[in-house]
């Protein structure tokens, strides 16, 4: 075994070079002339920013006006293979000098493994004052008092019900004035598609996605609307997430909001509301179907703007949280965990000072702003978060719904030795779920739920027994926050 | 029988033939040194990539391990009792079978058929029609599966429209999103994909047969149906069963077809074994909330390779009573 482990690493070693030279080379090529040092001394940076692209190097553009003697070499990896190399990477030794933080293994993981450098000789109080007050959170950024990583983002709703105007208008769907007739609740959703589809004629159908992908669109949509409805827990796939943290538990079998929607939602496709090809659409291709008008609704995140705007289609409007009722029961929650670990300084970097400065620099409120202005989604920095001095009038919009999301409760303020629970997914998960209800292959819909609900809880009861074991005070009580009210910011207290 | 009587019977048969003595393993390899070291390079890619990995992984089965730092979690043979336990890996066995199944018999017939008529030397523009049918097979899976997944985004619905028409359905087919159809079409492109393979070897085949057997079973007064079912079928039972053993192999290892089509879906309505293994090696059907899983990867590939050198076996087997059938018959 061990002979093979060695030859094994040896290959890797050799693979995690030949990426490493590839990417440097990928990243030389992306450099302009005029660097004020040369390459072997530049910083090296990874990230799968591809759409935010043009952010990123306007910062690295500003960084380099800024510090004459530093340059940074932008490597962008492909997203699906991010965490691979960045693994492979750190084993071979040769891992960029700054990174965005994969999201496998978990950062307590990668903390543990030594790949990420403490940011404690700079991350002074006053710097990490110049953050929003919680930001820096044991178990999420913070391990054994020290700070590794500092947020980009913050949090808006992570997907919005998009609504085509000339769809709308060429079904009638306006109010007195000419504006579109927004639907806010289920019955207002269904009474549009209903009105769409049959009166375009065959044109253009009232509800659509692309589900081709196997990215969990099917899950954006039940999320968007169960939410509302009153499951605070929404439908996320992550192993740990989508969690009702007034029991602690996955409700799906239990809350019928979700059994609700899914049997509505099954009836619009029933009734020939849906674009019939969405299942085999892929995501991508439903953007492009949503803009040349074949439909007029579809769920999706702030990340399809960038690519509307660019092909100069701004003809939209988009809502949060529909709802069977027209106040919301439920909301969005910041997530403090996810976007506290943004980017970190390799522990292997010869240049950890300048590493920082970059690191620094790009999660400076001043790149928060620029973030906002190119769309990409809201700061971290709350001032930065302002729609009026935004073009977009639909991306002011996504801006103007932050506040529409609340705190929530944070298992990891009240037990950071939660950090190290690691649920797996089950599969199938819940986007599979809903696809398989969709088209028919699920007929006992409350039964899946259920069983599905009793899976996710089982897996988390034994990564919090592996947990235990290893002699930490961990329990699935630590998910459970009975005071809890959805519909109100909540505090969360550390444990005693 | 007395001594006398087989001394007797020795004296009167002939001398038997002498034995050739065959050479040793050392002398063979000098004698065909060049054949080998043309084999090297193939041999050793081989070995690297395929026979290697193959032993190499079989220790993964007994981790539970998401491919990152050494796997450390050993659970037995728990990878084993979920994988035998799983429907869905079921599911994907099944499919798979149903698609080598439905595939390889359809797309021989298929392919015979135009080698019969692309053989014809009467035929005009047969190199014309030998490389439109052989296009397909040089163009990748990748690329027909992305671009038969546009095609049917953008026009699919004028298909079902047409069918509409005809009485057949409401219209609205979504091919590769319906359970109902998705793998009979991801079968049909399949067939269209890699027929020229197969109707190449056929032609070959079609070629070694001499055209006086032809010429005197004409003179005989055989017509062209018997000349097809007495000279042309027992004469390509040879080169027949290699191409059956090769279309069965290459069915059983469909993937990329099926992952950019459909990715296994909808709901595992087309999962097939590799991309099933796929999917827990790499992250599941989720996208990047799944973690992968190699411990269970490893456990399905093997498992599947067991069940693979089973229906070999039984393959050969059955090919093996085949012939010794015939071979009694024709005594």
């Amino acid at each position: 075994m061990t002979s093979s482990n060695v030859s094994r690493r040896g290959l890797l070693r050799t693979a995690a070079l030949g990426a490493g030279t590839l990417a440097l080379g990928g990243g030389l090529s992306a450099c302009g002339a005029g660097s004020p040092s040369s390459a072997a001394d530049a910083l090296t940076y990874w990230d799968w920013y591809v759409t935010q692209a043009p952010w990123v190097d306007r910062e690295i553009e500003l960084f380099e006006k800024g510090h004459s003697d530093v340059s940074v070499k932008k490597s962008t990896q492909q997203n699906a293979k991010y965490a691979d190399l960045v693994a492979l990477a750190n084993r071979s030794g040769n891992p960029p000098d700054v990174f965005m933080i994969p999201q496998v293994p978990s950062v307590a993981e990668q903390v543990a493994k030594g790949w990420l450098h403490p940011l404690d000789e700079w991350a002074t109080p006053q710097w990490q004052s110049r953050f929003p007050e919680g930001t820096f959170l044991e178990g999420a950024n913070v391990f054994d008092g020290k700070v590794y990583s500092a947020p980009l983002k913050g949090s808006g709703p992570l997907y919005q019900l998009y609504i085509h105007h000339g769809v709308f208008k060429s079904a009638g769907l306006t109010n007195p004035d000419g504006t579109v007739k927004i639907p806010r609740t289920w019955d207002e959703v269904t009474s549009a598609a209903q009105t769409i589809t049959k009166k375009s004629g065959g044109k253009s159908y009232g509800l659509g996605f692309g589900n081709a992908d196997n990215i969990g669109v099917l899950a954006w949509w039940l999320d968007l609307f169960v939410r509302g409805a009153g499951a605070p827990g929404g439908a996320p796939t992550g192993a740990g997430t989508g969690m009702d943290y007034r029991v602690g538990k996955w409700t799906y079998g239990t809350d019928r909001s979700y059994a609700d929607f899914l049997e509505l939602f099954v009836e619009w496709k029933k009734r020939g509301f849906f674009h019939p090809n969405s299942v085999s659409l892929s995501d991508e291709a439903a953007r492009a179907f949503f803009e040349r008008g074949k439909f007029g609704m579809t769920v999706g995140g702030v990340w399809n703007q960038p690519e509307w705007t660019q092909h100069k289609f701004t003809d939209y409007s988009l809502v949060t949280l529909p709802s069977p009722t027209a106040t919301p029961k439920g909301y969005y929650y910041a997530d403090p965990v996810g976007n506290g670990s943004f980017a970190a300084v390799s522990a292997k970097s010869k240049k950890a000072h300048e590493a920082f400065q970059w690191l620094d620099a790009l999660t400076s409120p001043a790149a928060g702003r620029r973030w906002v202005q190119d769309l990409n989604g809201v700061s971290a920095y709350p001032a930065g978060n302002d729609p009026t001095g935004i073009d977009s009038k639909p991306f002011a919009a996504f801006v103007g719904m932050t506040r529409q999301v609340l705190r929530g409760p944070v298992p990891l303020v009240r037990n950071p030795d939660l950090a190290g629970v690691a649920p797996g997914a089950p599969k199938p998960d819940i986007s599979d779920v809903v696809t398989g209800i969709y088209t028919g292959q699920i007929k006992d819909v409350q039964g899946a739920l259920s069983s599905l609900a009793d899976k996710k809880f089982q897996l988390l009861s034994d990564a919090v027994a592996a947990v235990a074991k290893q002699g930490k005070k961990v329990s699935t009580a630590d998910y459970v926050f009975a005071d809890w009210d959805p519909t109100k910011p909540y505090t969360t207290k550390k444990k005693a | 029988m007395s001594l006398l009587d087989t001394r007797e019977r020795r004296r009167a048969s002939p001398p038997p033939p002498p034995v050739a003595v065959r050479p040793g393993l050392g002398r063979r390899i000098r004698a065909a040194k060049w054949s080998y070291l043309y084999l090297a390079p193939m041999a050793v890619l081989l070995l690297a990539f395929v026979v290697y990995p193959i032993f190499a992984s079989f220790g993964y089965t007994f981790y539970r391990w998401n491919g990152i730092g050494a796997p450390g979690d050993y659970v037995g043979l728990a990878n084993f009792r979920q994988i035998l336990h799983d429907g869905i890996f079921w599911g994907a066995v099944g499919h798979t079978f149903v698609y080598a199944f439905v595939l390889v018999p359809v797309q021989l017939l298929l392919a015979l058929a135009l080698a019969l008529v692309l053989n014809n030397p009467k035929l005009k523009f047969a190199l014309f029609f030998r490389t439109v049918y052989f296009i397909p097979v040089v163009t990748s899976a990748a690329v027909v599966g992305v671009v038969i997944q546009l095609m049917l985004a953008n026009f699919g619905d004028s298909a079902g429209s047409l069918l509409a028409k005809t009485g057949v359905g409401d219209g609205q087919i979504d091919w590769l999103g319906d359970p109902h159809t998705a793998l009979a079409v991801i079968i049909a492109i399949g067939i269209w994909h890699t027929l020229g393979y197969n109707l190449v070897y056929f032609l070959a085949g079609l070629q070694t047969i001499p055209a006086e057997l032809y010429e005197a079973a004409k003179l005989d007064g055989c017509g062209p149906v018997q000349s097809f079912f007495r000279i042309t079928i027992p004469m390509l039972r040879q080169v027949g069963v290699v191409i059956v053993v090769l279309a069965f192999i290459g069915s059983f290892q469909v993937f990329d077809l099926v992952q950019v089509l459909t990715g296994g879906g909808p709901y595992f309505a087309t999962e097939v074994v590799n991309t099933y293994i796929y999917h827990l090696a790499f992250g599941g059907s989720a996208g990047a909330a799944a973690q992968p899983d190699i411990g269970l990867a490893s456990a399905a590939s093997f498992l599947y390779g067991l069940l693979l050198i089973v229906f070999s076996a039984l393959q050969v087997l059955a090919l093996r009573g085949i012939s010794r059938r015939r071979t009694v018959a024709n005594q």
